[in-house]
C-alpha cells in the first residue's frame, strides 16, 4: 500500500485543456473518491493514475516513486473498469487469474490467490461459470477479484457501480466499504454519484471543469463548502441558493434581506461584504422547517415515509425545496411558512465565494 | 393509456379474422416466400435429381436408373477432380483467412491514414470478377506479362514463361487469383468482428501487463472466433463452388489441370451436352454442400457456446 501524490497534472486534447494543473497528496490506505459533473476530468485524471493516459505536464508519485513515464503494469495500480471489462470468453475463475498468467506465475499459486480473492467476494461457488451467465453484482465482484488479485499499490475504480440498479448499488457501497477495511489499501474511487462520495470516502476530491473545487472529509465538504458549486453540489436534495441584499454587517455576523421581504442576521465572516451587495443564501432543505420567515407556494409535495419534500415557488419566484418531516400537514397549492436556524445558513458572494461560518460543527480532518 | 392497459390484459394478439385461424394466418403471410423458393429452388434442384437418372442429352432422355452415378463413381478421373477440388479450397480458404486476418489487424491497429488503407483494399472485391480476372490473364501471360518479365530479366527463367500453359503453375495461378478476389471481405468482416471487441478489454489486459502478441491471442482471436468460423465455412463453401475465376483464366485446363468439381459439371452438361450426366455431378455437389452446412451449423454452435456467446 502507498501513498499518491498528483503534482500539477495538466492535460489537454487538441485545443481543449481539460485539467488545469491538479494537486493532490493522497494518503496511504485512503478511501478517496473523484467526484463531479460529467466532464469535469474525474475519469481522465483516473486513467492518467493508471497510466492509460498520459498527462501533459506533471508528475504521479506512488509510494515516493515517480511513475508519471511508467507502463500501467508497472506502477503498482489495478483497475475496475465502469464496464467491468470481463472476458466473455474466459471463465469467472480465468478472469480473476488473468493478470497473474500475465505474470507467468505457476499454476500452484494461481490456485491459491484465485481461491483467497473469490472468498474474500463470495464467488467461490461461481468459479466455472462464463461471466454472461452472472448478475451485474457478480460481475462487478469478478472485475474487484481480477484487480485483488495483483496485490496492487493502489485500487482505482472507475465509475463501478453505476451499471448496477438502485438496490445493488447500495449492497455493494456496504461491500466496498467492507473491502477497503479487510484490505487496508489505499483505493481512488471516481463517481457522479455524490452519495457514493459521502458514503464510501475518507476524503472526497470535489472536481469542476478540470478543477479541484475543493479537497476534503464527507463532512468537511457538507458544513464547510468552499465553492457555491460544491455547496450546491454535495447533499440530496441539493441546497437552497436564495437571493438577498445585503443591509449591513457587525459582530453578530452579516445582515441580509431577502427579495422576499424576510430580514435575518447570518453568523458568518462578511469580509467585504458592503450594505447593497448582492448575495446567495444557500439553505439545504434539511435545514428548513416550517415557521415564520420565507414563504412558499407549494407546487409539488413527495411524502417518502419518513420525510416529505416539498417543491415550492419562494415569494421572489425562485424555486425552493424544504424536507419536512414525513407526516407534515401540508397540501400541494398551499402556501406555508419556512424558517432555518441562521447559523445553518451559507452565504455566497456575487462570485460564488462562500463566507466563513462562525457557528458550523467543529470538524475532524 | 387505458387503451394500452385493455390490450395489454387481452392476451394474445387475436389476428384470426375473417375466420382465418392463426396457424393458416402465418402460413398465408409466408405463402409468397414459399412460392417463391419452390419456383426458383426446390423445382429445378427436384429437376436436377431426375436428371440425374436419365441419358439426357440433345436428342432427348430415357431412364437409366443409376447408371450415371455408377459410372462416376467408378471412374478414377472423377476422384482425381474431387480431390483437386478439396485441395483447391483448403488451400485458398487457408490463404485467404491468414491474410484476411493480417489485413484486418493491420486496418484495425491506429496509424495514420488509416480510413485510405480501408478503402484502397477494396477494389479486388468491387470490381467485376472477370475484369479482374483479365488483368491477372495479363499477368500470367508468358510474351508481355509482368510475371514473366520480372522472371525473364532477374534471371530466374530462361525465356518467356506462360504460367497457365503448365498445369501446376496454372492451378496455383488461379488459386492466387481466387485469393486475390476472396481476402478483401474476409478481411472486412475480421475488421468489423475486432472493432466489435470492447476496448475495455484491452486497456483492461494493458493494465494487468499484457504485451500487444498477448492481449491479440487472449482477446482478440476469442472474440472474433465466431466470425472466423463463420467466414471459415462460408468461404470454403463459396470456394468449392468458384467457377468463373477458373474459367476465365484456363477453362478447367490445362489437361484439366484446373477442372474441379464444378467446372467439370459445366463442362459435362453444358460444354458436352450430357445434362443427364452433369446433373448426376450436381447432385453429388449438393450432398457434398450439404455435409458442409450441417457441419458448419454444428461447428458455430460449439464455438459460439465455448466462447460465451449467447
Amino acid at each position: 500500500m502507498a501513498t499518491l501524490d498528483l503534482q500539477n497534472i495538466t492535460k489537454t486534447f487538441g485545443a481543449a485543456k481539460v485539467l488545469h494543473g491538479i494537486d493532490l497528496a493522497i494518503r496511504d490506505k485512503e478511501f478517496v473518491v473523484f467526484v463531479g459533473p460529467s466532464g469535469c476530468g474525474k475519469s481522465t485524471l483516473l486513467r492518467i493514475i493508471a497510466g492509460l493516459d498520459e498527462a501533459s505536464s506533471g508528475r504521479i508519485v506512488i509510494g515516493g516513486q515517480d511513475v508519471s513515464h511508467a507502463a500501467p503494469v508497472d506502477r503498482g495500480i489495478s483497475m475496475v473498469f465502469q464496464s467491468y471489462a470481463l472476458y466473455p470468453h474466459l471463465s469467472v475463475y480465468e478472469n480473476i487469474a488473468f493478470p497473474l498468467r500475465v505474470a507467468g506465475l505457476p499454476e500452484a499459486e494461481v490456485k491459491a490467490k484465485v481461491g483467497r480473492a473469490a472468498d474474500i467476494l463470495q464467488l467461490t461457488e461461481k468459479l466455472q461459470l462464463k461471466p454472461g451467465q452472472l448478475s451485474g453484482g457478480q460481475r462487478q465482484r469478478v472485475a474487484i477479484g481480477r484487480s485483488i488479485v495483483r496485490n496492487p499499490r493502489v485500487f482505482l475504480f472507475d465509475e463501478p457501480l453505476s451499471n448496477l440498479d438502485a438496490a445493488l448499488r447500495g449492497d455493494m457501497r456496504v461491500e466496498l466499504s467492507q473491502l477497503h477495511r479487510d484490505l487496508s489499501a489505499t483505493m481512488v474511487y471516481v463517481t457522479h454519484d455524490q452519495v457514493e462520495a459521502m458514503t464510501m470516502a475518507h476524503r472526497i476530491v470535489v472536481l469542476n471543469k478540470g478543477r479541484v473545487e475543493q479537497f476534503g472529509s464527507p463532512m468537511e465538504l457538507y458544513h464547510h463548502p468552499a465553492t457555491r458549486f460544491v455547496a450546491t453540489f454535495i447533499g440530496q436534495p441539493n441546497m437552497n441558493l436564495v437571493p438577498a441584499t445585503v443591509l449591513g454587517s457587525d459582530a453578530a455576523g452579516l445582515a441580509v434581506e431577502f427579495d422576499g421581504g424576510h430580514r435575518v442576521v447570518l453568523p458568518v465572516e462578511p469580509g467585504n461584504a458592503k450594505p447593497g451587495d448582492r448575495v446567495e443564501v444557500g439553505l439545504r432543505p434539511e435545514n428548513l422547517r416550517q415557521g415564520e420567515g420565507l414563504s412558499l407556494r407549494l407546487r409539488v409535495l413527495e411524502r417518502l415515509g419518513g420525510v416529505a419534500i416539498v417543491h415550492g415557488q419562494s415569494a421572489d419566484g425562485g424555486r425552493i425545496c424544504a424536507s419536512l418531516a414525513g407526516d407534515a400537514a401540508v397540501t400541494e397549492g398551499e402556501t406555508i411558512g419556512l424558517s432555518f436556524n441562521p447559523a445553518d445558513a451559507h452565504v455566497f458572494d456575487a462570485e460564488g465565494r462562500v463566507m466563513r461560518r462562525r457557528q458550523a460543527p467543529a470538524l475532524a480532518a | 393509456m387505458a387503451g394500452n392497459t385493455e390490450s395489454n390484459g387481452a392476451g394474445p394478439v387475436k389476428v384470426a379474422r375473417r375466420g382465418l385461424s392463426e396457424g393458416a394466418f402465418a402460413w398465408l403471410l409466408v405463402a409468397p416466400a414459399m412460392a417463391f423458393i419452390a419456383v426458383i429452388v426446390a423445382w429445378p434442384l427436384l429437376e436436377t435429381v431426375r436428371l440425374s437418372f436419365t441419358n439426357a442429352d440433345l436428342g432427348g432422355e430415357e431412364w437409366v436408373g443409376l447408371a450415371n452415378y455408377e459410372k462416376l463413381l467408378g471412374s478414377a478421373k472423377f476422384f482425381e477432380i474431387i480431390l483437386r477440388t478439396f485441395w483447391w479450397m483448403f488451400l485458398s480458404v487457408s490463404l485467404k483467412l491468414v491474410l484476411g486476418l493480417v489485413g484486418a489487424t493491420l486496418l484495425n491497429a491506429a496509424i495514420p491514414g488509416r480510413a485510405l488503407f480501408r478503402v484502397l483494399i477494396m477494389p479486388p472485391w468491387v470490381i467485376p470478377v472477370a475484369i479482374g480476372c483479365i488483368g491477372w490473364l495479363w499477368l500470367y501471360n508468358g510474351y508481355f506479362g509482368l510475371i514473366s518479365g520480372v522472371a525473364m530479366r532477374t534471371g530466374l527463367t530462361d525465356g518467356p514463361f506462360e504460367i497457365l500453359a503448365y498445369k501446376t503453375s496454372a492451378f496455383y495461378a488461379a488459386i492466387v487469383t481466387d485469393v486475390w478476389v476472396g481476402t478483401p471481405m474476409v478481411s472486412l468482416f475480421f475488421l468489423a468482428a475486432m472493432q466489435g471487441v470492447n476496448r475495455d478489454l484491452y486497456e483492461a489486459a494493458w493494465v494487468d501487463g499484457a504485451g500487444r502478441w498477448y492481449r491479440f491471442r487472449r482477446i482478440t482471436l476469442p472474440q472474433i472466433m465466431p466470425v472466423m468460423v463463420s467466414m471459415a465455412l462460408l468461404s470454403a463453401i463459396w470456394t468449392f463452388n468458384s467457377f468463373e475465376i477458373i474459367w476465365i483464366l484456363t477453362q478447367g485446363g490445362p489437361r484439366g489441370g484446373t477442372t474441379t468439381m464444378i467446372v467439370d459439371t459445366y463442362k459435362t452438361a453444358i460444354g458436352n451436352f450430357k445434362f443427364g450426366e452433369g446433373a448426376a455431378r450436381a447432385v453429388v455437389i449438393v450432398v457434398l454442400l450439404a455435409v458442409f452446412s450441417l457441419i458448419y451449423l454444428r461447428v458455430l454452435s460449439a464455438v459460439n457456446k465455448r466462447y460465451g456467446v449467447k
